[in-house]
């Protein structure tokens, strides 16, 4: 029987609130596998990036011109990945497209943990790391400041604030779950949950300040994401190089974010469905509504792709052309053509009914959207500087082991962030779900009630159509 | 080996003065020194000694001996560390200006792998010993009453002139009279002796500023020649003349940096450039622009070179035949046909030169680019012109026992002599050999007695340049002090030998510099060029000496026979024609040890760091290899194996293996890299010089399996579209340039 | 870049980028290189090797483009379908253009470069953290970042004693180019200060002018109109500032130009362009 309903609406509340405390009980075996499997994933970056703090920049492969590598690549993917909670949280919010609640939480706690994880590029980026503080704007007794004019002192700016409202965001968010978790917790995690509840008592005057709160925050937070991405892609879009001075990068980026964002909503939704078995939850037909979203995306995207293609091939850049048919046919074509590849051929797996609904392919189609996604962002960066103006010197470079081990801990970290929230904090936002299922409920109700009403009226005869106290 | 630490504080203390200006700034490091760790005890000079004001350059005049070009330094020195060089602005070899290998020559004075204490050979080993015993060794060998008997003692040096040659001189007389050797690999030899024949004077003065056309067989004189800065001054001017350019046509097996700056760059097959100066003269003749009479003789021999036979032997298409006689009967008596190394590298070498002067005689080039030579006024001093004839004369008289001690001085013959010399074996038989050097290159490896050097920088000395705007004494002065304390000058040791022989003559010198500045204040008026004291000699640098009597020069009509008079062996299994070539930097290889000249990518294929075979195209697809591929090249005496590089500077029968590289010793930058092609050269010589051929060899080239990417700069061999060196037409400069 | 500085100047900063600048220039230091005169010899670039304390790196670092060749003599084959080259190779001196609207300028995170009121692109080292995104953003690819601390190799004693005491060595994580010999032209304006004298043309000339063996490199005060490489500019009607020229040259078939002109950053190095027979 296909579900059709986005969630089961005779769900007792006692029921969401033991389902989803069940996932913060103690661990299975998986688990820690997950866990040390991250940990040692970061052992892998953290003994890289030693390495290359003390022996210098030189072992990551970098040269002239390859000035950016893999690091900057990795670090507009994470910041892009960001996207997702945005985009759910706050821009389904505000259009009421209630199938968000059950996935929401965990896709906001993805925001801000690939935002930290973002945030790490930056700093590891850098030749001087230890001098990183300079690009903020602080008094010094120099009398220096930072070049505001910088798309690299911008992207400090946007990213600190993202990062900073979305803690926030997630966190105001989860008050009304952190009292619930508080109410049946012990220990440890009942003193957690106190402080952090900061009170909740969840009368008439908390919920209206609540509401407020969040809408704020969620309207806030919308045009700061799309202008986070925005500055990013002005590190390129600001610079003159051929095929990163394009006006269309931040609607690109953008774009290319909220792609990566869904995907891996989809990813992790597969995941705690399954452990955590959230079926009732993460329904089938939510993650069909989130795999038509991603699919528009995926369509903008492409749209995207082509216009930058065209403008460019019928432009009269000599430059630029030459770094496109170099994306296409040089040495990095490999990589370009697997991430239209996945960028653009396999999410029609996600226009696909029976598809759709089977999560193992969903899981598969999800990652490979991603690495689409990872590639595009090292295609941005690669191609063009190994071409540009000055032919002497054109130079194809490929990462080093020191570069790949600091990119691929960075999973690690993301992994390890996302595996300690969900065991300390609710995955699935209780009291948006009894939102959800309330609101369902009553709905139907009052369609039953209408629509009782109208053949009541019907049989009457006449009278005013009235809709009362709906 | 050297007495330094790096650490700061001994760095501190070699700069001879604590305090600011050597701030490892821009580093910033995680570490802080607190006030009272980093308090060093700061003293300045209240009597500032050699003018060592701290912060404030001094600067002293020198002569480069980089190479034998004699070019005027001036040294810049901070708190008496020599920093920089210069050119000395009042050098007529150089005017102010110098070459990559001058510039590195600090590399060659600061050089962690100098030798800094004297060594003697003990059971198959170099083991350090003092001056003492060294000076006593040399005593009993070649003293008064030395062991080695009289007439076995020869000096064999790369070219030497100045004061330092007048006591070599002196040295063998008071031993008997041996001979003095003076070898260099990039030798004049043939061109010299042309000259002699053709025109009466071994070194006539090339003037290119009177010359609206060169056209250069085999002549790189922008590089690999007796003066590349020099002529580079020259050709500057020959170049943009007031309202008029300088046209250069060169014909080579392979480009060198002369070659890249033609304006026609023809590549006839290697061996047959004297086919092609027969064929343009056989047009000028053909046409009657020749201004002089043509004896019946020649006009026979012309005969047999028409443009197309010419272009069948050559490989040259035949209307550039006409045209560069068409150019030099146009640029009449302003046209300068000139003939080097790379010309005289064959068995007939001297008849194609012959056929390159005989254009110049043709065309009345004669008077008018090619003047008499201004021959130093003083010829004790003059200098003593390296040819490879010498190694050669050097090799059989080693053989024919006529060498029982050999001084060995400015040169590296067990690199740079062909294999087929086995010039490690021959030395072997020598019973004594002195090695004079800073380096333990190969052939001091060799050596019973290894004697450390002054480099330049630290030693006195007078030079003679071999070509110069005119005559002129370059003075070699003491830089800096000393870096070692165990090193010595050449002139002092060569001083002490003499004192021990002569002690009436020499006794009253103390040393080297007394004696020299003994010798430069006595010396004859047409010398000191006007200079009074021995301080504004040392402030100038350069003197500039009145040019001593010189013969016109009177030109004489040959026929010259280029062509082989044997048939040229099939060349089956031997197809390609090795080339073998120096280059301005690594020079024969005696730069190999300077990182920078390392690093400096060739000035033709760009590649550092490393050997590599240069193939045409053509040549590269036949053998199915890219650049990066290895290659085994063969000749019938031994193999050498390195990579590829393909362009079309080369002639399609040639493979050329630039020089330099393969070092088996001479410190951590030279040794163990790249390959030597002067290993596997063929015993060739010019016929009439008996200078080596170094062209004349004959090898196979087989791919190998190996491919590693080729360790050179740039990323793209052509401009891509960009306009980045943009080309006009001469006619259109001519149009729109006057004065410069 | 104080706020101070900001805000008084903060008309100039905006209006006078149209005048490719934004400073009353006290000089504007520029260069001449004919490629008719360039022969390709190496002399200038290892000149600049020895006077800015520049490290050689190896053959391996060489190999992977980790170089630091401030001044690198490109060369390019412009007849590679030919049998033969028979016009030589083009040699291109390429160093750091020091452009008026440099694109390496404002994309400094912590403006750690910077127009000088000399026209200099200057480099500071104790302030750059090494983004590099400045190199990227420079369409010569003329600025070179210490991927190593080089120095650790590059002068094992007695070298280091070769070290210019007038700059600093720099260590890993900072960029660096090539800044006209500024400790050159420092000196001669404190010398000139002293002297209570202008700086004469003359009294400052770059490592590699001072070398090259042809005078191809002519180097000097485009401002003063008495300079050497004033007299050549206003030769070649090559002119200041960042929008293609605004007249066309009298005759196109002058030599000078500049590299990239179109990309409007206005380099202040002109190249004459090389001149070859048609034989």
């Amino acid at each position: 029987m296909i579900q059709e309903k986005d969630i089961n609406e005779q769900i007792e509340w006692a029921k969401i609130n033991a389902d989803v405390m069940r996932s913060l009980e103690n661990p299975r075996m998986a688990y820690w596998v997950a866990v040390i499997i991250c940990l040692l994933m970061i052992s892998c970056a953290v003994v890289a990036e030693i390495y290359q703090y003390n022996v210098g920049m030189g072992v990551a492969g970098l040269n002239n011109p390859h000035m950016w590598d893999l690091y900057i690549a990795t670090f507009v993917f994470w910041i892009g990945m960001s996207h997702s909670g945005t985009l759910l949280s706050a821009i389904l919010h505000i259009i009421h497209a209630d199938w968000r609640k059950p996935i929401y939480r965990f896709a906001e706690a993805m925001t801000t943990f690939s935002l930290m994880t973002a945030g790490l590029f930056p700093i590891i980026h850098l030749g001087r790391v230890w001098n990183l503080y300079w690009v903020l704007p602080y008094v010094s007794d120099r009398g220096i400041w930072p070049n505001f004019r910088s798309p690299l002192s911008w992207d400090a700016f946007a990213i600190s604030t993202y990062l900073s409202a979305s803690m926030v965001f997630l966190y105001i968010g989860m008050i009304p779950d952190l009292a619930i978790c508080r109410d049946s917790a012990r220990g440890w995690r009942k003193k957690l949950y106190s402080v952090l509840s900061l009170g909740w008592r969840g009368d008439d005057r908390q919920w209206r300040n609540f509401r407020k709160t969040y809408l704020l925050l969620a309207c806030f937070l919308i045009p700061l994401a799309v202008s986070v991405h925005s500055i990013v892609s002005a590190d390129f879009a600001m610079s003159i190089m051929p095929g990163w001075h394009v006006t269309s990068f931040p609607p690109y980026f953008v774009a290319g974010a909220l792609y990566s964002g869904c995907a891996a909503i989809i990813t992790l939704f597969v995941i705690l469905r399954y452990f955590f078995r959230f079926e009732d939850y993460m329904t089938l037909p939510i993650m069909e509504k989130t795999a038509k979203l991603t699919f528009a995306i995926a369509m903008v995207w492409t749209y995207l792709n082509l216009i930058e293609f065209a403008s460019t091939w019928y432009g009269h850049n000599m430059y630029d052309k030459e770094v496109l048919i170099a994306k296409a046919t040089g040495p990095y074509a490999w990589v370009f053509w697997t991430m239209i590849f996945c960028g653009s051929v396999v999410p029609f797996a996600l226009a696909f009914r029976r598809l759709r609904r089977h999560m193992p392919t969903m899981f598969v189609v999800s990652l490979l959207l991603n690495l689409g996604m990872y590639f595009e962002r090292w295609m941005i960066v690669a191609p063009t500087l190994s071409l540009a103006h000055e032919p002497h010197q054109w130079n194809v470079m490929w990462g080093s082991i020191v570069e790949w081990a600091i990119v691929f801990g960075s999973f690690g970290w993301f992994g390890l962030l996302f595996l300690v929230f969900v065991k300390v904090f609710p995955s699935v936002s209780m009291y948006e779900v009894k939102e959800m299922i309330f609101h369902r409920r009553h709905h139907n109700d009052l369609v039953d009630i209408l629509e009782e009403h109208e053949s009541a009226m019907h049989k009457k005869g006449a009278g005013k159509p009235g809709l009362e106290g709906a | 080996m050297s007495d330094f630490k790096i650490d700061r504080r001994g760095f501190l203390k070699a700069l001879g003065w604590t305090g600011a200006g050597t701030a490892l700034a821009g580093c910033d490091l995680p570490t802080t020194v607190t006030l009272e760790e980093g308090a060093e005890e700061v003293v300045s000079y209240r009597l500032p000694k050699e003018y060592a004001i701290p912060g404030v350059a001094v600067w002293y005049a020198t002569t480069c001996t980089q190479c034998a070009a004699g070019c005027g330094l001036h040294g810049r020195v901070r708190e008496g560390r020599v920093l920089k060089l210069e050119g000395n602005p009042e050098s007529p070899v150089n005017a102010g200006r110098t070459c990559m290998m001058g510039q590195a020559g600090l590399q060659n004075h600061y050089n962690p792998d100098r030798i800094t204490r004297p060594m003697q050979r003990e059971g198959g080993r170099l083991v350090p010993i003092s001056w003492d015993d060294a000076l006593a060794l040399l005593k009993g060998k070649v003293g008064k009453g030395g062991e080695i008997p009289a007439g076995k003692t020869v000096w064999f040096t790369g070219q030497v002139s100045g004061h330092q040659a007048v006591l070599i001189d002196e040295h063998l007389k008071r031993l008997g009279g041996g001979r003095h050797y003076a070898y260099e690999l990039v030798s004049e030899g043939v061109w010299q002796k042309v000259c002699e024949d053709l025109l009466g004077d071994p070194q006539p003065t090339l003037d290119f500023r009177a010359a609206r056309l060169v056209v250069s067989f085999g002549a790189d004189f922008l590089g690999a020649s007796p003066s590349p800065v020099h002529f580079a001054k020259e050709f500057a001017a020959f170049r943009h003349q007031p309202g008029d350019r300088g046209v250069l046509v060169v014909a080579e097996p392979k480009m060198t940096l002369t070659g890249a700056s033609a304006d026609l760059w023809l590549s006839p097959k290697p061996g047959t450039e004297g086919a092609l100066a027969l064929g343009v003269a056989h047009v000028l003749v053909k046409r009657g622009w020749n201004v002089v009479d043509v004896p019946a003789e020649l006009r026979r021999l012309l005969d047999r070179f028409d443009p197309r036979t010419v272009s069948e032997i050559t490989g040259v298409a035949g209307h550039r035949i006409q045209r560069v006689a068409f150019l030099l009967h146009e640029k009449e008596g302003a046209g300068l046909v000139v003939a080097g190394a790379g010309l005289g590298s064959h068995k007939k070498a001297y008849e194609a030169a012959a056929a390159a002067m005989l254009l110049n005689i043709l065309v009345g080039n004669v008077g008018k680019t090619i003047k008499p030579g201004t021959p130093f006024p003083e010829p004790a001093l003059a200098p003593r012109r390296g040819t490879t004839r010498a190694l050669l004369e050097f090799a059989e008289d080693i053989e024919a026992g006529k060498v029982q001690a050999a001084f060995i001085y400015g040169t590296n013959p067990v690199f740079t002599a062909p294999g087929y010399l086995k010039m490690k074996e021959r030395l072997a038989s020598v019973p004594f050999k002195v090695v004079l050097t800073q380096f333990k290159d190969e052939t001091a490896m060799e050596a019973d007695l290894v004697l450390p050097l002054h480099s330049y920088l630290e030693d006195w000395g007078t030079h003679v340049p071999p070509v110069a705007e005119r005559p002129a004494l370059s003075i070699q002065q003491q830089v800096m002090k000393p870096l070692y304390g165990e090193t010595r000058g050449f002139g002092d040791v060569l001083l002490a030998l003499l004192k021990d022989l002569d002690e009436g003559t020499f006794g009253a010198f103390p040393d080297y510099y007394a004696y020299l500045r003994t010798a430069m204040e006595n010396a004859p008026a047409e010398v000191k060029g006007g200079v009074s004291g021995w301080d504004e000699m040392l402030q100038k640098g350069v003197l500039l000496a009145k040019a001593g009597p010189a013969a016109g020069l009177k030109p004489k009509l040959v026929a010259p026979q280029v062509m082989p008079e044997e048939e040229e062996e099939e060349a089956g299994s031997r197809p390609f024609h090795l080339i073998p070539s120096p280059r301005l930097g690594m020079w024969d290889g005696r730069h190999a040890n300077l990182p920078w000249i390392q690093e400096a990518p060739d000035q033709i294929a760009k590649v550092v760091w490393g050997s590599w075979a240069e193939l045409h195209p053509h040549t590269a697809k036949e053998l199915g290899v890219k650049n990066g591929d290895y290659v085994r090249i063969e000749s019938d005496h031994g193999a050498i194996e390195t990579q590829v590089y393909v362009h079309n500077g080369i002639n399609k029968e040639a493979v050329a293996v630039p020089l330099g590289q393969g070092h088996e010793a001479y410190g951590r930058y030279a040794k163990g890299r790249g390959v030597n092609p002067l290993r596997i050269l063929a015993p060739a010589t010019d016929e009439k010089t008996g200078e080596l051929a170094l062209y004349a060899t004959r090898v196979s080239v087989r791919k190998l399996d190996r491919s590693e990417k080729l360790i050179k700069m740039g990323g793209s061999e052509t401009q891509a579209g960009r306009k980045l060196v943009a080309t006009i037409s001469a006619d259109v400069y001519r149009r729109t340039e006057g004065e410069v | 870049m104080s706020l101070k500085n900001i805000l008084e100047n903060w008309s100039a900063y905006r209006k006078d980028a149209e005048k490719g600048g934004h400073h009353k220039y006290e000089h504007q230091w520029g260069m001449a290189i004919d490629l008719d005169l360039c022969i390709g010899c190496n002399a200038c670039s290892t000149a600049c090797y020895a006077e800015n304390n520049l490290a050689w790196v190896g053959p391996e670092k060489f190999a992977k483009n980790q170089a630091m060749h401030w001044m690198r003599i490109e060369r390019y084959w412009d007849q590679k379908d030919e049998e033969y080259s028979e016009q030589g190779a083009s040699f291109l001196p390429m160093l750091c253009q020091n452009c008026h609207a440099a694109t390496c300028e404002p994309v400094c995170p912590v403006a750690a470069t910077y127009h000088t009121p000399d026209g200099l692109n200057a480099q500071v080292y104790n302030r750059c953290i090494g983004s590099r995104y400045c190199s990227n953003n420079c369409p010569f690819r003329v600025r070179y970042f210490n991927f190593f601390s080089y120095y650790e190799s590059a002068w094992p004693a007695p070298m280091h004693m070769q070290l210019n005491p007038d700059l600093t060595v720099r260590d890993k994580g900072v960029m660096e180019k090539c800044t006209f010999c500024i400790q050159r032209i420092r000196e001669a304006k404190d010398k000139a200060k002293m002297a209570n004298r202008p700086v004469r043309d003359g009294d400052v000339i770059t490592a590699c002018a001072q070398a090259c063996p042809t005078q191809a490199i002519v180097f000097g005060d485009t401002q003063d109109p008495n300079s050497r490489v004033a007299k050549l500019w206003k030769k070649h009607q090559v002119e200041r500032g960042p929008y293609t020229q605004k007249k066309p040259k009298t005759d196109p078939e002058i030599r000078g130009y500049r590299i990239f002109e179109e990309l409007n950053v206005d380099p202040s190095i002109m190249y004459l362009e090389r001149v070859r027979e048609e034989v």
